[in-house]
C-alpha cells in the first residue's frame, strides 16, 4: 500500500517521458535487414591527416558507410573521433585520401557544390551550438540556409512549407511549447532536440553526432539516444555518433569502429566486441575502465 | 630557521619578495610623488593674490550654477542650437556604424583572412592615435571650417574606435556555433547575419551609443573650435565674447540635460536588444 503510493508519481513520470521520447509511429518502428543487404552511400578510402608539424592524427583509414545505419565510432581521447568526423562533411581537410559520397568525389568540390554537398548531412554536437540569443523556430531554419542564395538568407526569407516542415519536426521532437522560446532558456536535453531538428530540416542522407551526450544527464542522454536510433530506423538516415560510452555505443549502434591513435582497430557489430578488442581500443583492460 | 625567507638589514622578515617589474613600478610611483612636490615650489606666484583668486572663482562658479540665464540668445534658439549640435553627434555615428559594421567583419581574425584583418587593424591604429580635433582640422583645409569638415573628421575617429569595438565582439563568438552554420551549408553572408549579427547585437548598440555620446560631446567642442555651429558656439560666444557667466552656466545645465538624457534612452534600447 505504502509502496504503491510512494512509486506513483514515477509511473507517470515514466509515462510522460515515454510519450516524449516516442512521438513516431509505432509501426515505423522495423527491425533492420541484415548489413549486408543496405546500401553503401558512402565510401571513404585511404584517408591520412596530419595538422601541421605535428605527427599523424589519422593514419590510412577506409570504411564503407551504409544507407540507414547507426555507426558509433569510439577510442579513447585524441584518438582522431573529431577529426574522421569533420572530414566526413569537409570541415576539416584530409590530406590524402578519396571519399565517395552518391557517386561524386566529396574531396574536389568547391564553392557550390561543396556547400550542395553538406546539406545532404547534418552535424550536431556536444555543446549543442545553437545561436542562443535567437528562438527555437529560427534556429531550426538555420538548417535550410544552406538551399538559399545570399539575399533570401540574410533576410530569412523562409518558404510556407518549409516553415510548416520546421513546425512539424519541431512537434515531433516535443519542444513545440518552446518554439518561441529563445535558446538560452532550454535545458540542455531540449537544446540537442533543438540540435536535432536543425540537422533533420537538411533533409539530410546522414547526421553526423560529435559526443551528443557528453554533456547531457543520463536521462536525457537516453532520449536523444532514442531519437537518433528512431531517425536512423523510420527516416532511413544514416547516424554516425562518436561516443565515450561504451555501453551506449553497444546498445544503440548496428554498427561499432574502434579508433585507437588515429587507425581503425576494429569495425563490426556490437555482439563481435570482446574484452580482447576493448583492450586494443582504450590500450587498457576492460576491468580498468569505467564503462558505465 | 628557514633559509627561504628573506630579511631586510635589520633582521625582519620581509612577506614578499617583488620581482623586477614590480620593482620598476615602485620607483616610477616614488619618482612621480616627488616631482609633483617639487614642481609646486618651482612655480611662480608672483602675480598671484590668493584670496580675491579663490573669492573670484567661487563668485563666477555661483553666477553659473545656481543663477543661470540666458540673455543674448532665447531659449528657444537654445533649444535649437542643442538639436544641431544632437544631428551632428548623430550624423556622424550612424555614418561610422554602419561603414565600421563592414570594415569590423574584416577586421575580427575568425571571420577574416590574416592579412586582411592585419591590414584593417593597423590603419585604425594609427587613425585612433590621431585626435578627432586634429582629424577635423585637417578636412579642414579641403572643406573649409564648418559643419562639413567636423563631420568628416568625427566619422573618421567614430570608425576607428567602433571597428576595434566591434571587431573584439565579433572575436568573442564560439567558433562552434560559426562551424554549426558551415556544415548545414550556409555562406559567409548568412553566417554573419544568422550568428555574428544575432549573437552580438547588444554589444553593438551599447558600443554605438558610448561613442553617440561621445561624439556628443565632441560635437560641442567643434561648434567652438571648427565653427560647426550648435551649442557649442553658443558657449564660446557667451564665455569668450560677452563674458557671460549666467548664460554659461544654462548653456552647461542643457548640455548635462542632454547627456543625462541620451544615457537613460541608452539604457532603455540595451534592456529592449
Amino acid at each position: 500500500m505504502n509502496v504503491e503510493t510512494l512509486t506513483r508519481p514515477d509511473n507517470t513520470a515514466e509515462k510522460k517521458t515515454q510519450e516524449v521520447v516516442f512521438p513516431f509511429p509505432e509501426e515505423a518502428a522495423q527491425e533492420k535487414l541484415s548489413v549486408e543487404d543496405v546500401p553503401v552511400i558512402m565510401e571513404i578510402k585511404n584517408i591520412d591527416k596530419s595538422y601541421s608539424g605535428s605527427s599523424k592524427v589519422l593514419k590510412d583509414i577506409s570504411f564503407d558507410i551504409r544507407k540507414g545505419e547507426v555507426l558509433s565510432i569510439i577510442g579513447p581521447s585524441g584518438a582522431g573521433k573529431s577529426t574522421l568526423l569533420r572530414i566526413i562533411n569537409r570541415m576539416i581537410e584530409p590530406n590524402s585520401g578519396v571519399i565517395r559520397f552518391q557517386d561524386k568525389d566529396t574531396l574536389n568540390m568547391k564553392g557550390k557544390a561543396l556547400r550542395h554537398m553538406r546539406t545532404d548531412i547534418g552535424m550536431i554536437f556536444q555543446h549543442y551550438n545553437l545561436v542562443d540569443r535567437l528562438s527555437v523556430f529560427e534556429n531550426v531554419l538555420h538548417g535550410r540556409l544552406g538551399y538559399k542564395s545570399s539575399l533570401q538568407g540574410i533576410f530569412s526569407m523562409y518558404s510556407e512549407a518549409e516553415k510548416e516542415k520546421a513546425v512539424e519536426i519541431i512537434s515531433e521532437l516535443g519542444i513545440s511549447e518552446q518554439i518561441y522560446s529563445r535558446c538560452d532558456e532550454l535545458s540542455g536535453g531540449q537544446k540537442q532536440r533543438v540540435g536535432i531538428a536543425r540537422a533533420l530540416i537538411q533533409d539530410p542522407k546522414i547526421i553526423l553526432c560529435d559526443e551528443p551526450i557528453a554533456s547531457l544527464d543520463p536521462n536525457s542522454s537516453r532520449i536523444i539516444m532514442e531519437y537518433l536510433r528512431r531517425i536512423s530506423r523510420e527516416k532511413d538516415i544514416t547516424i554516425i555518433v562518436n561516443l565515450h560510452q561504451l555501453d551506449v555505443a553497444k546498445q544503440y549502434s548496428d554498427r561499432i569502429i574502434g579508433l585507437n591513435d588515429g587507425s581503425i582497430v576494429f569495425n563490426d557489430v556490437p555482439e563481435a566486441i570482446t574484452a580482447e578488442s576493448i583492450n586494443h581500443i582504450y590500450g587498457s583492460n576492460l576491468e580498468e575502465l569505467i564503462v558505465e | 630557521m628557514s633559509t627561504y625567507v628573506d630579511r631586510s638589514s635589520k633582521g625582519k622578515i620581509k612577506i614578499s619578495r617583488p620581482n623586477k617589474g614590480q620593482l620598476k613600478f615602485r620607483m616610477l610611483i616614488i619618482a612621480t610623488i616627488l616631482f609633483t612636490i617639487a614642481g609646486f615650489f618651482m612655480m611662480d606666484y608672483k602675480g598671484l593674490e590668493l584670496w580675491p583668486a579663490i573669492t573670484g572663482t567661487l563668485v563666477n562658479l555661483r553666477d553659473m550654477f545656481l543663477m543661470p540665464q540666458l540673455n543674448q540668445i532665447t531659449l528657444g534658439s537654445a533649444i535649437w542650437q542643442v538639436i544641431i549640435t544632437l544631428s551632428l553627434a548623430f550624423l556622424s555615428t550612424i555614418l561610422g556604424a554602419v561603414i565600421s559594421l563592414f570594415l569590423a567583419f574584416g577586421a575580427a581574425m575568425n571571420l577574416s583572412k590574416p592579412w586582411v584583418s592585419q591590414t584593417i587593424k593597423t590603419f585604425i591604429t594609427i587613425v585612433r592615435a590621431v585626435p578627432t580635433v586634429l582629424w577635423v582640422l585637417i578636412f579642414a583645409i579641403a572643406a573649409g571650417l564648418g559643419s562639413v569638415a567636423a563631420i568628416i573628421g568625427m566619422v573618421f575617429h567614430s570608425i576607428a574606435y567602433l571597428v576595434k569595438a566591434y571587431s573584439e565582439a565579433f572575436e568573442e563568438i564560439d567558433e562552434g556555433k560559426i562551424e554549426a552554420l558551415r556544415a548545414t551549408g550556409s555562406n559567409y553572408f548568412h553566417i554573419l547575419f544568422h550568428v555574428v549579427i544575432p549573437q552580438t547585437k547588444s554589444f553593438l548598440i551599447a558600443w554605438t551609443f558610448l561613442r553617440f555620446e561621445i561624439n556628443f560631446g565632441v560635437a560641442v567642442a567643434m561648434g567652438a573650435a571648427a565653427g560647426a555651429g550648435g551649442i557649442g558656439y553658443a558657449l564660446f560666444m557667451s564665455s569668450g565674447f560677452y563674458y557671460d557667466m549666467n548664460e554659461v552656466g544654462m548653456i552647461t545645465y542643457m548640455i548635462l540635460i542632454v547627456a543625462i538624457l541620451l544615457e537613460v534612452v541608452a539604457n532603455k534600447l540595451k534592456a529592449a536588444a
